[in-house]
């Protein structure tokens, strides 16, 4: 519970700092806003142009795209700081997390909260709004809380990737952007339904990068829609579960890497 | 005169050639991306019957170059510079005698001359093999390409000093530079091309800028452009770079004349 407290005491303090450059922060969050508001509209904008897509149609796609959308960008939003972690090894400064009383995994999380996010999260919710009011989704509770629950797992799912990332970086020191490829990479692949991909490409990202379970799966229970593929429906309703047990093993390889953490020094 | 600009290009290769490792982690992000962009329009093509204004190997070229020269597209990154701008330590280089925009731009061109050669050309080669890229054997196509990607490269480095230099009122670039990238990545082309838009929306792309980094350049490798079309798309490259580097220079003047530099 202390922990909990002193991690919010924090995240107001990140908060505060970014509310400094006013202007700025208000024209970031103005044009992530944008930026993926553009991204969406090019999607659309290959269905003006080619109609449907394998089986699916343009507010099936905004759905499974506002799903991802929302996942990544509280991600990111809460998950900074595991993303910059590589500038403190590089600086030594993971040292002074070291001697702390507090796990350093809840430093490194309240190291930076990124407010601006909220940009990209409205807009992907707007979008599923959207989309869910055109393809006339009755939200009783039992599928709300099923939404919920599928938000978090994304989350977790992302940055479960984060931890990984930043995991390797004890013996790499510098960043390897190669993780990069499931984040930004991944986002872009999950905003378009898994089954319209090549074999290899599905199942890397259903079983070795579980991807598929962010959004696709959970959705396909929501729209109440089979799979073209014929997967079984048991993947969609365990969708939301597999998100917190990737971040959970992530942790448990991350608590590894700190053991074996040699400082840079000063 | 040219040479100190040259030393300073030089510079910002060198600078950059320490970073191979993350370059090659770089690379292979292209390659992921291209590859989900690429089985997309699969997809998308593979239930059409009407014909298309380009076709799916075209559509496959396109997203590759894209992939190639991503890193020479403007407001992509870090800006260095303008961060000198803003932790007061830019006071070191105005203190020499050189141009300061010049500085700049060799800046940008060393850099984008390092991503063409570590980053587009290995792209090319892999692409021809991985994804049956298109690769033009009209000597007059390569010859009006090359002069095309040149301007689409400089053009990028003044439509990036420009938006950067807006540093010197916000202190913090990001959110201005974060608009104008919006608008150059959708409005080049760069997310879905030109061509495949609807017909009112690529009235709009033609009056603005954008197009002169991706849709100008690639049309005329995809031979789309030619001949007498093709010139005139060079010439309204030309166009641009001249009026952003003119506005890219007044900003600069403008901000130098209020800067004041934080720290000592």
């Amino acid at each position: 519970m202390h922990a909990l407290s002193l991690y919010l005491h924090f995240v107001r303090v990140r908060i505060q700092s970014q509310m400094e450059y006013r202007f700025s922060f208000l024209m970031d969050t103005f044009s992530h806003f944008c930026v993926t508001f553009l991204d969406f509209t090019s999607v659309a904008l290959l269905f003006a142009r080619f109609h449907t897509l394998k089986h699916w149609t343009l507010w099936e796609v905004a759905f499974l795209y506002g799903m991802i959308g929302i996942s990544f960008a509280l991600a990111e939003m809460i998950g900074r700081g595991i993303d910059v972690f590589p500038r403190l090894v590089v600086r030594g400064e993971f040292d002074n997390m070291l001697i702390r009383p507090l796990g350093t995994f809840y430093q490194v999380l309240a190291y930076q909260f990124q407010l601006r996010r909220l940009g990209r999260t409205s807009q992907a919710l707007l979008v599923f709004c959207i989309a869910s009011s055109h393809l006339g989704i009755v939200w009783t509770p039992v599928k709300l809380l099923f939404l919920i629950a599928a938000i978090i797992g994304g989350i977790c799912f992302f940055m479960g990737l984060f931890v990984i990332g930043a995991t390797i970086c004890f013996w790499t020191v510098q960043s390897i952007e190669v993780l990069n490829i499931f984040t930004y990479g991944g986002t872009e692949a999950g905003q378009y339904p898994m089954s319209i991909y090549r074999y290899w490409f599905r199942h890397f990202f259903t079983f070795v990068v579980p991807l598929a379970f962010v959004n696709y799966f959970p959705a396909l229970s929501l729209l109440g829609k089979a799979d073209p593929n014929g997967s079984p429906m048991i993947l969609s309703q365990i969708g939301p579960a597999i998100g917190p047990a990737f971040l959970s093993l992530t942790l448990v390889f991350w608590r590894f890497g700190v053991k074996h953490y040699q400082s840079t020094g000063h | 005169m040219l040479r100190v600009y040259l030393e300073f290009a030089k510079k910002s290769f060198q600078k950059r050639m320490q970073y191979r490792i993350a370059n090659l982690a770089g690379l292979l992000t292209n390659f992921f991306f291209a590859t989900v962009r690429i089985l997309v329009f699969t997809a998308f093509y593979a239930a059409q019957t009407e014909p298309m204004p380009l076709d799916l190997n075209e559509v496959i070229t396109y997203v590759c170059l894209t992939q190639a020269f991503l890193m020479v597209m403007p407001l992509w990154g870090r800006a260095e510079i303008a961060e000198t701008i803003k932790d007061g330590s830019v006071a070191m280089q105005l203190a020499k005698p050189v141009d300061f925009h010049g500085y700049w731009f060799a800046d940008e061109c060393g850099k984008s001359i390092y991503y063409v050669i570590m980053r587009a050309i290995p792209t090319f080669v892999l692409a021809r093999f991985l994804f049956d890229m298109w690769i033009p054997l009209d000597l007059t196509v390569i010859i009006l390409f090359l002069f095309s990607i040149t301007l689409a490269i400089v053009l990028g480095a003044a439509i990036n000093i420009t938006a950067f230099g807006t540093v010197f009122w916000t202190l913090d670039a990001t959110g201005i530079v974060g608009f104008a990238f919006t608008l150059s990545t959708f409005f080049s082309g760069f997310l879905v091309p030109i061509a495949l838009w609807p017909e009112w929306l690529q009235q709009i792309a033609a009056w603005l800028p954008f197009e002169g980094l991706v849709h100008l350049p690639f049309s005329i490798y995809l031979g789309k452009l030619t001949g007498g079309a093709a010139l005139t798309a060079i010439f309204k490259q030309s166009l641009w770079v001249l009026i952003f580097v003119s506005l890219g220079r007044l900003i600069l003047r403008r901000g130098f004349s209020h800067l004041v530099i934080q720290g000592g």
